[in-house]
């Protein structure tokens, strides 16, 4: 069996394109259904998202499954075959392996090491493996792809540093207060950097959130929408010394948070930490406002740097991450050429067994004569003849972990003790098909 | 053994800079299980004297900086243990190297015990100094790390320790936590110390007379109680949280250091445990 992966991708595909391929509006249940359909594949999994829509299939000649899955893919989504064709991109073998770990690292993501992938990778595979559209082959694909996942996230700081302001502003808020829970937010303006902001501090379980607005209605309506308390203009100062972070995000023209202002605050907040995010452009906090002791003042340029900085970290450690990467789909490759191995080993096996058998039956006129546990004792030496004999072999054969190796070894064996593998031309390796004898049968 | 020690440390100290570095979790479980060892080791050796002499070793500078070392290991090993936060070992550990070095090269460890020091205050008083002081040194530590982040973030340079260590938040709590504790235990030791020095008065001649605030050593731990005491009132009256109490605590640190070393060789005379 071979890994085939049919797809498109940010890389290959505009929006427009990947949003019509989207399976999650259907549902990937019903799509696996009418994949399983498909003649031309035995295991599949679809991996789809809003960046990416990609198939990972078990099948016998990748360039007849190619064009079956590209075929499904145009009727499915009712898309002409010559709109899809060329964005679509195919992978066999080790590219396809590599690809996939790669995506479940977060390395060929828009924004590089973004964590959520890994997520929608493990739910693709386990609403595959639900409904048992996965085999032995894709079931250790991804669950090596998962390994490779988890190995980048903890060995390498991929996935490290805001990239978003947003996100920016929660993950300083969180390196001044520790945890967010309990904490007081208040937002000064109902546009939309400001609620977008708002809605990332409340996601990590902030308790209060403030809103306030000069027009009390936009307040009102910004509170309801996404659950917080709108307060009068006019309490501006109450909320501030309430608040542990503060965010401004007006359309005012002159800067409407003084120095003084929060000098005089942070008297009746008792010094307590106050964390000042100033999105607004032109700004509406004063810039001296900083300096003052506990206060942590940070505009959308300060903001904007730090996420600027996290990107090009992120770059640093692609290499790492690759080179993981790299390792994982080595071994899984390695594991996929050895079971190529396990039909050759099974046939010289039978081979020797048919040997020894047919000569015990030539033999049986003189064995006869024996007393039982002799004869027993000649059927147990050469039992035992035969394992030793098949020992070296065998785990020569599992310890091979390159295709080619596997190959040679194989079509050796095959030769030199006449196995007779005719009928069984299935490859289990990743290689041109004919490279490894076997069955479709796994090993006994 | 000693020397011994010392090289454990030193080993340790080299596994917490290089899991600060790296921050992989091979690295950080290999300094964590490297210093738990060392923790066993000293424990052991200090056992063994403690059973050897039957008592703590503490009644000399040497011994005391041994035991202190120990005490503040396994304080650091329970902070890090309890909280999962690993960044302050880099700065802890070449402290306990520092500190190892003085009883390595600088005396034995067996001690003469004279009949003064049979007392039972003056075992609590010195054990009490010395966990207060290990507090101290952690309070200290952690005031250091939180200058060093504060300043990262209000320059908004974003940089080597904001990346590897805790929040703020958590930093100065833990500080004002270790500031309290050593506190109280400061006051003990400095009660007991009262009381056993006030005890000798009648029967010894010799030793008592400079057991005044004119002893330096005194003096000096003295002055760190004041120095705590303000932390804690500042801390509680006019909201002296943050980057001033951290301050507070490395100064205080600094001047528990100097009671330690030069104090105990070269100023006092007769308090020179």
């Amino acid at each position: 069996m071979q890994l085939l992966l049919v797809g498109v991708s940010h890389r290959t595909a505009p929006i427009e394109l990947r949003e019509r391929l989207d399976f999650s509006a259907r549902g990937v249940d019903r799509a696996l259904t009418a994949l399983s359909n498909v003649a031309a594949q035995h295991e599949a999994t679809i991996v789809s998202t809003c960046n990416r829509v990609e198939l990972y299939v078990g099948c016998d000649d990748p360039d007849v499954a190619r064009s079956a899955i590209q075929a499904f893919l145009a009727e499915f989504h009712g898309i002409p075959d010559d709109q899809l064709a060329p964005h679509i991109y195919a992978k066999t073998g080790q590219d396809a392996v590599t690809h996939l770990f790669r995506v479940a690292s977060g390395l060929d993501s828009l924004v590089m090491g973004e964590p959520q992938i890994f997520g929608q990778v493990k739910e693709a595979f386990s609403v595959a493996s639900e409904m048992g559209c996965t085999g032995s082959m894709l079931n250790k694909l991804f669950h090596s792809a998962f390994a490779a996942g988890k190995r980048v996230r903890t060995e390498t700081p991929l996935s490290e540093g805001a990239v978003s302001v947003s996100y920016a502003a929660v993950e300083l808020a969180r390196k001044i207060f520790g945890d967010l829970k309990g904490r007081a937010v208040l937002v000064l303006g109902a546009g939309e950097m400001g609620k977008l902001t708002a809605i990332h501090m409340q996601s990590q379980g902030i308790g209060r959130l403030i809103i306030t607005s000069r027009t009390a209605a936009h307040a009102t309506a910004l509170a309801e929408s996404i659950g917080g308390t709108a307060i009068a203009w006019e309490s501006l100062n109450t909320g501030l010394v309430e608040a542990d972070i503060l965010i401004t995000a007006t359309g005012a023209s002159v800067p409407i948070i003084s120095h003084a202002l929060i000098s005089q605050t942070m008297k009746a907040r008792r010094q307590r930490p106050l964390f000042v995010i100033d999105i607004a452009v032109p700004r509406d906090v004063e810039a001296s406002a900083g300096d003052l002791e506990q206060v942590f003042l940070y505009n959308i340029d300060d903001l904007q740097a730090v996420v600027q900085e996290n990107i090009s970290k992120r770059g640093t450690a692609a290499s790492d991450a690759e080179r993981i990467v790299a390792q994982e789909a080595g071994k899984f490759l390695g594991w996929l050429n050895s079971r190529g191995a396990v039909p050759t080993i099974v046939a010289l096996r039978q081979r020797f067994e048919a040997i020894r058998q047919s000569e015990l039956r030539r033999l049986e006129p003189k064995l006869a004569s024996l007393p039982p546990e002799a004869r027993a004792r000649v059927e147990e030496v050469t039992r035992l003849i035969l394992e030793k004999l098949l020992i070296s072999p065998t785990e020569q054969l599992k310890a091979a972990s390159d295709a080619d190796t596997v190959a040679a070894y194989s079509d050796a064996l095959n030769r030199l003790f006449g196995l007779t593998s005719d009928d069984a031309a299935d490859d289990g390796s990743l290689t041109t098909a004919g490279s490894g004898r076997s069955s479709k049968k796994p090993a006994q | 053994m000693n020397v011994l020690l010392l090289l454990l440390y030193t080993a340790a100290s080299v596994a917490y800079a290089v899991q600060f570095a790296r921050r992989t979790f091979g690295t950080n479980r290999a300094a964590t299980v490297l210093l738990v060892l060392v923790a066993f080791a000293h424990t052991f050796v200090i056992g063994m004297e403690t059973m050897r002499a039957g008592h703590v070793p503490s009644s000399t500078a040497t011994t005391a900086i041994s035991t202190f070392v120990w005490l503040l290991a396994l304080s650091y090993l329970y902070l890090e243990l309890t909280t999962g936060e690993r960044a302050m070992g880099v700065f802890i550990l070449p402290l306990l190297v520092a500190l190892q070095a003085i009883p390595t090269f600088g005396g034995s460890f067996s001690e003469p015990r004279s009949a003064m020091l049979e007392s039972p205050w003056f075992g609590v008083h010195v054990s009490s100094l010395l966990f207060a002081y290990a507090s101290f040194a952690l309070a200290g530590v952690l005031g250091i790390t939180y200058v060093l982040q504060f300043k990262e973030i209000k320059a908004k340079d974003l940089g080597f320790f904001y990346d590897r260590l805790p929040s703020l938040n958590v930093l100065d709590e833990m500080n004002l936590r270790a500031v309290k504790i050593g506190w109280l235990f400061l006051t003990v030791g400095l009660i007991t110390g009262g009381i056993w020095a006030s005890q000798l008065q009648p029967s010894a001649s010799s030793a008592p007379s400079s057991m005044s605030m004119a002893d330096p050593k005194i003096f000096v731990a003295v002055l760190c109680w004041a120095v705590y005491s303000f932390e804690l009132y500042a801390q509680r009256a006019i909201g002296w949280r943050g980057r001033r109490a951290a301050w507070l605590s490395a100064v205080g640190f600094g001047i528990v250091l100097l009671n330690f070393v030069p104090v105990s060789y070269f100023f006092t005379t007769s308090h020179n445990f």
